[in-house]
C-alpha cells in the first residue's frame, strides 16, 4: 500500500519534469506559448519563495516577472543533468530576490558600507539543484520549526535574507564563531531528519 | 593558515551562500583537496532545496499570469532584434577613427562625469543616513499601528529604582522599546534588551541612552517566537552577550 502511495506522489514530479523540459525546448526554439505551462506549474512555489524574501507583494510580482524573463532567455542553457527545472527556477528566484534585497540595503546604506554589490558573496555558489519530495519538504519544514531559535534565525538570515556570516553575527549581536557553529548544527539537524524513517 | 576544523565550519555557510568572498575562495580551493568537506557539502545541498519550498505557499494574483506572459513578448523581441555583430563592428571602427579633438572632448566629458559622480555619491550617502533614520521611524510607526500590539511596562529594579520603560510588541511587526531614567552605562558596558520566552531569554539588541538616561529603539523580533513572559534590561559587556549575565535594571511582565 505504502508503495502505491509513494508512487502516486512521485509520478507527478517526474511527469512535471518531462513537461518542463519540453516547455523549455519549445521556448528555446522560439515558441513563446510554451511559457504558459511553466507558469502554471511553478508560479506559486516561485512567488511564495520570492515573497518570503522580499516581503512585499508588488516587488515579489516584479521579481517573478524577471525570473520568467531570465528563464526565457536562458532556456537553451538549461542542463537537465544538474537538476530539475523546478529547482533551476527556484534557484533563479532566490538569486533575483536576494539581489533585490541587497539593492535595497545598499540604497539604504548609501554606499557608506565597505562592501559593494560586486563583492557580495554569490547568492548561489554553483549549488547543484536538488528537489526533495513533498513529504521530505514537510519533514524539513517541521524540523526547521523545532530547531533552537538562534540556530533557526541564523539559517533564515543566511538563506532568506542573503546575509553573510559576519553580517548575521552583527545582526544577532553574537560572536562570528558561534554563528557559524549554529548554522552548521542547524543544517546537520535538518539533514538528519531526511535520513530518519517516516515521522 | 586556517585549520581544517575552521574550514569545515564554513561548509554550511558555503552551501547557504553566506561566506564572504575571501572565505568562499579559500573554501572552494580547500574543497578540491578535501574529500570530507566535499561530502559534507554534498550532503547539505538537498536541505537548501528544501528551504526554498519550505516557505508558506501563497498563490499570486490571477492577473499576474497575463502580465508575465505578455512581458515575455519584449524579451523575445529583444532576443531576435538585439544588436547583431554587424552593428557592433561598425560602431567599433567608428570609434577607432575618432580624431584628436574628439578624444580631448571625450576626456573632458569623462572628467566632468567623475566630478558629478563624486558629488552624487556624497548626496547619496546623506540620503542613505536620512533613509536609515526614516526606516527606524517607519518601523516604529508600523509597530504602533499594529493590530496585534501588546504593551508591557517595565519597573526599575533595586539597582535603578527610578528607571522606567515600556515595550510595545507586535508579533508581526517587531518591538519598540523606550526607556527613561537609566543611570549612564559605565565604560565598556552597555544596556541589553531581552525578550524572555518560556524557553529562554532572546536578545532584542543593545540600547543606547542619552544624557537623561532615556532611549528609544525599534528591534526586529522573529514572528514565530513563543509569547514573551517578560521583557528585561540588563547591563552587559559592550557589544552584548548571547544570554544575560549582568545585573537586571528593568523588568516587566505582560
Amino acid at each position: 500500500m505504502w508503495l502505491l502511495a509513494a508512487l502516486a506522489r512521485m509520478q507527478p514530479a517526474a511527469e512535471s519534469q518531462a513537461e518542463d523540459v519540453s516547455c523549455l525546448r519549445r521556448i528555446a526554439s522560439g515558441d513563446q506559448a510554451a511559457a504558459g505551462g511553466l507558469y502554471d506549474r511553478h508560479s506559486r512555489a516561485l512567488y511564495s519563495l520570492i515573497l518570503r524574501i522580499v516581503g512585499d507583494e508588488t516587488e515579489a510580482e516584479d521579481v517573478l516577472q524577471e525570473v520568467f524573463a531570465q528563464a526565457f532567455r536562458q532556456a537553451s542553457r538549461y542542463d537537465a543533468s544538474r537538476g530539475a527545472v523546478a529547482a533551476w527556477l527556484l534557484m533563479m528566484a532566490r538569486s533575483r530576490a536576494i539581489d533585490r534585497l541587497r539593492a535595497r540595503r545598499t540604497r539604504i546604506e548609501g554606499g557608506t558600507g565597505e562592501v559593494t554589490l560586486d563583492e557580495m558573496p554569490d547568492a548561489q555558489p554553483n549549488v547543484a539543484a536538488v528537489m526533495l519530495t513533498d513529504e521530505q519538504t514537510r519533514k524539513v519544514r517541521r524540523a526547521l520549526g523545532e530547531l533552537p531559535l538562534l540556530q533557526r534565525m541564523a539559517i533564515e538570515l543566511a538563506y532568506y535574507e542573503g546575509l553573510s556570516h559576519s553580517e548575521i553575527a552583527e545582526r544577532l549581536e553574537q560572536p562570528l564563531g558561534t554563528v557559524k557553529t549554529r548554522i552548521r548544527l542547524g543544517l546537520l539537524k535538518l539533514r538528519d531528519t531526511l535520513t530518519e524513517g517516516p515521522a | 593558515m586556517s585549520t581544517h576544523d575552521e574550514l569545515k565550519a564554513n561548509a554550511a555557510g558555503y552551501v547557504l551562500g553566506g561566506l564572504d568572498v575571501q572565505e568562499r575562495l579559500a573554501f572552494e580551493s580547500h574543497l578540491t583537496q578535501c574529500v570530507e568537506c566535499t561530502a559534507e557539502v554534498a550532503s547539505l545541498r538537498p536541505i537548501v532545496g528544501a528551504l526554498a519550498t519550505a516557505v508558506p505557499q501563497v498563490t499570486p494574483r490571477a492577473e499576474l499570469r497575463d502580465r508575465v506572459i505578455r512581458s515575455l513578448d519584449s524579451v523575445a523581441a529583444g532576443l531576435q532584434t538585439g544588436p547583431g555583430p554587424d552593428v557592433q563592428t561598425r560602431r567599433d571602427s567608428a570609434s577607432m577613427r575618432m580624431s584628436a579633438p574628439a578624444w580631448l572632448a571625450l576626456a573632458a566629458a569623462i572628467a566632468i562625469a567623475i566630478g558629478a559622480a563624486a558629488y552624487a555619491m556624497r548626496i547619496q550617502r546623506q540620503m542613505g543616513e536620512l533613509q536609515a533614520r526614516f526606516d527606524q521611524v517607519q518601523a516604529t510607526g508600523a509597530v504602533l499601528a499594529a493590530p496585534d500590539l501588546a504593551r508591557i511596562d517595565l519597573q526599575g529594579q533595586p539597582i535603578a529604582p527610578d528607571a522606567r520603560a515600556r515595550a510595545l510588541w507586535s508579533r508581526s511587526r517587531g518591538l519598540v522599546f523606550t526607556a527613561a531614567n537609566l543611570p549612564p552605562a559605565p565604560a565598556g558596558k552597555a544596556y541589553q534588551v531581552w525578550v524572555v520566552t518560556a524557553q529562554m531569554p532572546i536578545s532584542a539588541g543593545l540600547l543606547t541612552t542619552d544624557t537623561t538616561g532615556g532611549g528609544t529603539r525599534y528591534y526586529y523580533t522573529p514572528p514565530d517566537i513563543a509569547a514573551p513572559v517578560a521583557v528585561a534590561v540588563t547591563l552587559e559587556p559592550a557589544g552584548g552577550v548571547p544570554a544575560p549575565t549582568g545585573e537586571r535594571y528593568l523588568l516587566g511582565m505582560p
